[in-house]
C-alpha cells in the first residue's frame, strides 16, 4: 500500500478507535466526582505534546525522529484533543468570560490548524499545477522588474500611443503597482485577470501595427504579473495561517496555566 | 534590421594549451626522452601529430622533496612520467586524511550537537579560529602559477609507512586518468629536483592510439592491477573459475567516447538549450551487428531508440551497468533468429567501458549462467521497447517527461540529490531553516531548481557519482568523506581558487566571504577578502541523516540517488 493512504488510513482507524473508547469512557466516568479533573489533565497532556511539535521544528540538529512523524502526530492528536477539549466542557457552553475567552482561544488554534491542514493538503498541487515556481522573496523584486518593463513600454520616451498610455494610467498602473487578487487566486477565480486581458484585447480595434505588438507585450506581462500574484497569494495563505495558530498557541498556553491556578486555588467550588 | 554576426575564428582543440609556457627547446627535450624518443612520429596524423600532442597536451613540473604530487581519492585528468629525480609512492597504511589536506570526520557529540543551541547566533560564514591554520603534518607554498601542499615530515612517514620509489621513466596516474577513477595512491616528490611532464588525458588517449608500445603498456598495467579485481566483482562472471576469468580479462577491450571536461561543456549547451541525444557521441548504434556486451566503467550512457526524426531516451545507465546481454544472449540460445542491437547507446559526457566480445560470451561466460539468469528472448515487435530489456523499462516507471529531465540535466550524477515533489511541497522553508541550524545558522543550498512536472531538483550537492568538482582542487580541501561516500570540503585548506566552483555542472557550490567572531570580513596581506566554498555535506557531521530531509512536515523532500529510477519511481507514486 502506498504510504501516505496507509499514513492516513493508520491514522484515521487510530482516530476513530481513540474516540469511541473516549466517548465510551466518558458515558461511563463521568458521574466520578474528580471526573473535570481527569478530562483536564488529559487534555493538558495532548495539549503538551502537540505543543512540543514547534520545539521539535526548533531543533532540527537533534536527532528526534521525523517531522514527519511529528505532524502526522500532531494532526491525529488535534482532532483527538478537540473532542477531549468537548468532554472537558461536558459538551456544554462556558461559563463566565475567563472561560468563554479559553474556549475561545482553544477553538481559534484548532480551527486555524484545521484550515492549515487543508491549505497544506491543496494549495501545494495548484501551485505545482500552475507552474512558474518561483521563491516567496523575490516576488516582489520580479513584479517591480515587470512594472518597470511594463512602464517603458507603456509611457516611455519610445512609447508614443495616447491609447495604450491612457489604458495603462486609468487601469494596469493600479494592477502592476503591487499584489491583487489575492481572494480571487485563492478561490482559483481568474475573472479580475481576463476582465483585464480582455479589456486589453479590446484596444486593437483603435492600435496601429506597432501598437497591437506592444498590446501583445503588456498582455504577455499581465500574464506574469497574475502567474506571480498567484503564487504569491498560495504561498501567502500556506504562511498566514501560522501566524494565527502559533501566537493564539502561546495565548491558549497562558490561559491554561492561569485557569489550573484558577481551579486549584478555588478547587473547593470548582465543578 | 537584425545585428551583423560576429565572426571569429572557430575554436580548434588546441586553442589553449594545458601549458602556454611550452618552448620549442621543452618539445625537442621531450621527444629524445624515453618513451617519446622511440615513438615513430609519422604514425601520428597531421592533425595531430606527436611534437603538437606533447606542446599542448603536456607540462613540465618541478616538484621540491616532500611536496604532493597527488593525493589518494582525488579525481584527475592526467597522468604522469618522471623525467628527472625521484617519486616516491605510499603503499601501506594510507597517510592519515591531515595529511592529505582533509578533514576526518567526526559525528557531534553529545555537547557539541546541543552547543548548536546557543552557535545560532553567529555571524554568518564565521571561520572559527581553530579551523584557520593549517593541519599538522603538512604546509603550503604558493609560486605564481599554483599552490603546492608538502609534508613536513618526510623521515617520519618513511618511518612508519611502507613505501616505494619511483624513478625517471616511470609513469603513473595513467588507470586513473583514463578510467575516470579516484586515485588509489598518495605520491610525493622524493628529491628536490623531481621534475615530471604531465599529460592530461586527450594527449594520453592520443599517445596510446598511435603508439602500440605504450598502448600495450597501459592496457598491460590496466589489465593487471584494475581489472581483474572489477571482473571479479561483477556478478555476470561470479561463476567463472580463474582461469576462466584470466580469459576473459585477456581479451576485453576497452575505450573512452565523450569529453572528459564535460561539465564546462555541459553548462553551456544546457544555457544555450541544445544538449540533445543526436549529438553525444554513439558507442553502440541501434541495428547494429551485437559484437560484444558493454560494461560501463565509470560515466554515464543514454540508451535511445529512433523515433521521428530523432532519438527518445529510454532509459541511462551508469557505472556497473550492462548494456547488449540481451540481444548476444538470445542470439546464442537462437542461432537460426539472430537480433541486432535493439537500441544505440550514447555516451554522455564522459564514458570509460568494457567490451567483452561476442565470442567470449558465447564461449566462456553465457554457458556459466544458470538458465534463470539469463535473460529473456529479444521479441522484435515493433516499437515495443519494454519487452525487450529491463533496462529500458525506465521510461515506463517515471515517465517520460521525468526521464528526459533527468537525462537532459544529466541528474543522474547525483547520489543524493534533493528531490522535492511540488504537489506536497508547502514552501515553508522548513528544510532550509534546518540546513542553516545544522550550519551555524548558514544554509547550504536553495530551495529551487529546475523542475519537471511535480519533481524539483533543488540546487543543494548531489554527492555525484562523477565528482567533475573534485578535479582540479590544488589542496585536496574537497574530497570524498570515505570510498564512493559524501563529497565534503575541508575549509580549513580551502584556499578559494573556485576551482571546484567552476567546475560544478549543478551550480550547487558557493563562494563565501568568511568572516572572524567579530562579523568582520577575513582579509589577507592584500586586503582582498578570503574566499572559502561552502556546499551541502548532507550532515556528514550529524546524528539522523540530512537535516533537511528530516524536518520536512509534509515528507515532500527526499535525498535520493538519482541513478536508480526505482527509488524514485516508488516515491512519485507514493
Amino acid at each position: 500500500m502506498k504510504r501516505f493512504r496507509r499514513q492516513f488510513i493508520f491514522g484515521l482507524l487510530a482516530l476513530i478507535a481513540a474516540t469511541v473508547g473516549a466517548l465510551w469512557l466518558n458515558a461511563k466516568y463521568n458521574a466520578l466526582p474528580n471526573y473535570a479533573y481527569l478530562t483536564g489533565w488529559a487534555l493538558l497532556a495532548g495539549m503538551f505534546v502537540l505543543t512540543i511539535y514547534n520545539v521539535r521544528k526548533k531543533l532540527p540538529f537533534l536527532p528526534l525522529g521525523k517531522s514527519e512523524t511529528w505532524l502526522q502526530i500532531h494532526i491525529y492528536l488535534g482532532f483527538f484533543t478537540t473532542l477531549l477539549f468537548l468532554i472537558h466542557l461536558n459538551f456544554r457552553l462556558p461559563h463566565g468570560w475567563f472561560e468563554a475567552v479559553l474556549a475561545w482561544l482553544f477553538v481559534l488554534v484548532s480551527g486555524s490548524g484545521f484550515v492549515g491542514l487543508f491549505f497544506s493538503r491543496v494549495l501545494p498541487r495548484r501551485l505545482a499545477t500552475r507552474g512558474g515556481e518561483v521563491i516567496f522573496e523575490k516576488i516582489p523584486a520580479l513584479c517591480h522588474a515587470l512594472k518597470t518593463e511594463a512602464e517603458t513600454l507603456a509611457l516611455g520616451s519610445e512609447a508614443k500611443s495616447v491609447v495604450i498610455a491612457e489604458f495603462y494610467t486609468k487601469r494596469l498602473a493600479v494592477f502592476f503597482s503591487g499584489p491583487k487578487n489575492f481572494w480571487n487566486h485563492l478561490a482559483e477565480s481568474r475573472r479580475e485577470v481576463s476582465g483585464l486581458l480582455a479589456e486589453l484585447e479590446d484596444l486593437r480595434r483603435f492600435a496601429s501595427e506597432i501598437e497591437k505588438e506592444k498590446i501583445s507585450k503588456l498582455a504577455a506581462l499581465v500574464r506574469q504579473k497574475d502567474g506571480l500574484d498567484y503564487h504569491r497569494a498560495l504561498q501567502l495563505a500556506l504562511r498566514l495561517w501560522l501566524f494565527v495558530h502559533i501566537p493564539l498557541t502561546y495565548g491558549l498556553l497562558i490561559f491554561t496555566a492561569l485557569h489550573i491556578i484558577l481551579v486549584f486555588g478555588f478547587s473547593g467550588g470548582a465543578r | 534590421m537584425p545585428a551583423a554576426p560576429t565572426i571569429l575564428e572557430r575554436p580548434q582543440r588546441w586553442d589553449a594549451a594545458f601549458d602556454a609556457n611550452m618552448t620549442d627547446a621543452d618539445v625537442e627535450r621531450l621527444l629524445a626522452t624515453a618513451p617519446f624518443s622511440g615513438m615513430a612520429a609519422e604514425k601520428f596524423p597531421k592533425r595531430t601529430p606527436l611534437r603538437e600532442i606533447l606542446r599542448n597536451d603536456a607540462r613540465i613540473l618541478k616538484f621540491r622533496k616532500g611536496e604532493i604530487i597527488m593525493r589518494q581519492g582525488d579525481y584527475g585528468t592526467s597522468a604522469f612520467l618522471i623525467l628527472q629525480g625521484a617519486a616516491r609512492v605510499v603503499l601501506k597504511p594510507d597517510l592519515p586524511p591531515s595529511l592529505l589536506g582533509r578533514q576526518a570526520t567526526n559525528k557531534k557529540g553529545v555537547f557539541r550537537t546541543l552547543a548548536q543551541l546557543w552557535n545560532r547566533s553567529r555571524p554568518p560564514e564565521m571561520l572559527p579560529r581553530t579551523l584557520l591554520g593549517q593541519s599538522s603534518g603538512v604546509s603550503a607554498r604558493q609560486n605564481e602559477k599554483e599552490t603546492r601542499v608538502f609534508l613536513q615530515d618526510v623521515p617520519r612517514i618513511l618511518d612508519q609507512h611502507r613505501t616505494a620509489q619511483m624513478i625517471a621513466g616511470e609513469f603513473f596516474g595513467e588507470i586513473a586518468a583514463l578510467s575516470r577513477m579516484a586515485r588509489t595512491s598518495t605520491i610525493f616528490a622524493d628529491s628536490d629536483d623531481a621534475e615530471l611532464l604531465e599529460i592530461r588525458w586527450q594527449g594520453l588517449r592520443d599517445l596510446m592510439k598511435y603508439d602500440d608500445a605504450l598502448r600495450t603498456h597501459i592496457n598491460k598495467i590496466y589489465r593487471e592491477r584494475a581489472l581483474a579485481s572489477y571482473l571479479r566483482a561483477t556478478p555476470l562472471f561470479k561463476n567463472l573459475s580463474k582461469e576462466q576469468l584470466d580469459r576473459v580479462a585477456e581479451a576485453v577491450e576497452f575505450s573512452t567516447f565523450g569529453d572528459y571536461d564535460w561539465s564546462g561543456e555541459y553548462k553551456r549547451l544546457a544555457q544555450s538549450g541544445s544538449v540533445r541525444p543526436e549529438k553525444e557521441p554513439v558507442i553502440v548504434g541501434e541495428g547494429d551487428y551485437p559484437n560484444g556486451i558493454v560494461l560501463l566503467r565509470a560515466g554515464f550512457a543514454r540508451v535511445s531508440q529512433k523515433f521521428g526524426g530523432g532519438e527518445r531516451t529510454l532509459n541511462y545507465i551508469g557505472a556497473g551497468q550492462i548494456f547488449g546481454l540481451n540481444e548476444i544472449a538470445h542470439n546464442w540460445r537462437n542461432k537460426e533468429s539472430p537480433v541486432n542491437f535493439q537500441f544505440s547507446l550514447r555516451a554522455i559526457g564522459y564514458t570509460h567501458l568494457l567490451v567483452v566480445p561476442t565470442r567470449v560470451m558465447e564461449e566462456i561466460v553465457l554457458p556459466s549462467l544458470l538458465k534463470n539468469e539469463l535473460p529473456p528472448l529479444v521479441e522484435k515487435t515493433e516499437d515495443d521497447f519494454d519487452s525487450a530489456a529491463p533496462q529500458t523499462r525506465a521510461r515506463e516507471k517515471v515517465g517520460a517527461e521525468i526521464l528526459e529531465f533527468l537525462t537532459e540535466n544529466r541528474f543522474f550524477n547525483g547520489t543524493a540529490s534533493m528531490v522535492i515533489d511540488l504537489d506536497r511541497c508547502t514552501r515553508c522553508d522548513d528544510c532550509v531553516r534546518a540546513c542553516a541550524s545544522t550550519h551555524d545558522n548558514n544554509p547550504r543550498f536553495l530551495r529551487h531548481g529546475p523542475s519537471a512536472g511535480r519533481l524539483m531538483i533543488a540546487n543543494a550537492c548531489m554527492h555525484c557519482a562523477d565528482p567533475v568538482c573534485m578535479i582540479g582542487c590544488p589542496t585536496g580541501a574537497i574530497h570524498r568523506e570515505s570510498f564512493a561516500g559524501q563529497v565534503v570540503i575541508n575549509p580549513t585548506t580551502c584556499i578559494g581558487c573556485k576551482s571546484c566552483f567552476t567546475n560544478c555542472p549543478y551550480d550547487a557550490i558557493r563562494m563565501v566571504e568568511a568572516r572572524d567572531e567579530r562579523g568582520e570580513f577575513l582579509m589577507d596581506q592584500e586586503m582582498k577578502s578570503i574566499a572559502k566554498a561552502t556546499k551541502c555535506d548532507l550532515c556528514v557531521e550529524n546524528h539522523g541523516g540530512p537535516a533537511c530531509e528530516r524536518a520536512c512536515p509534509h515528507g515532500a523532500l527526499e535525498r535520493m540517488n538519482l541513478n536508480n529510477l526505482d527509488a524514485l519511481s516508488k516515491w512519485l507514486k507514493l
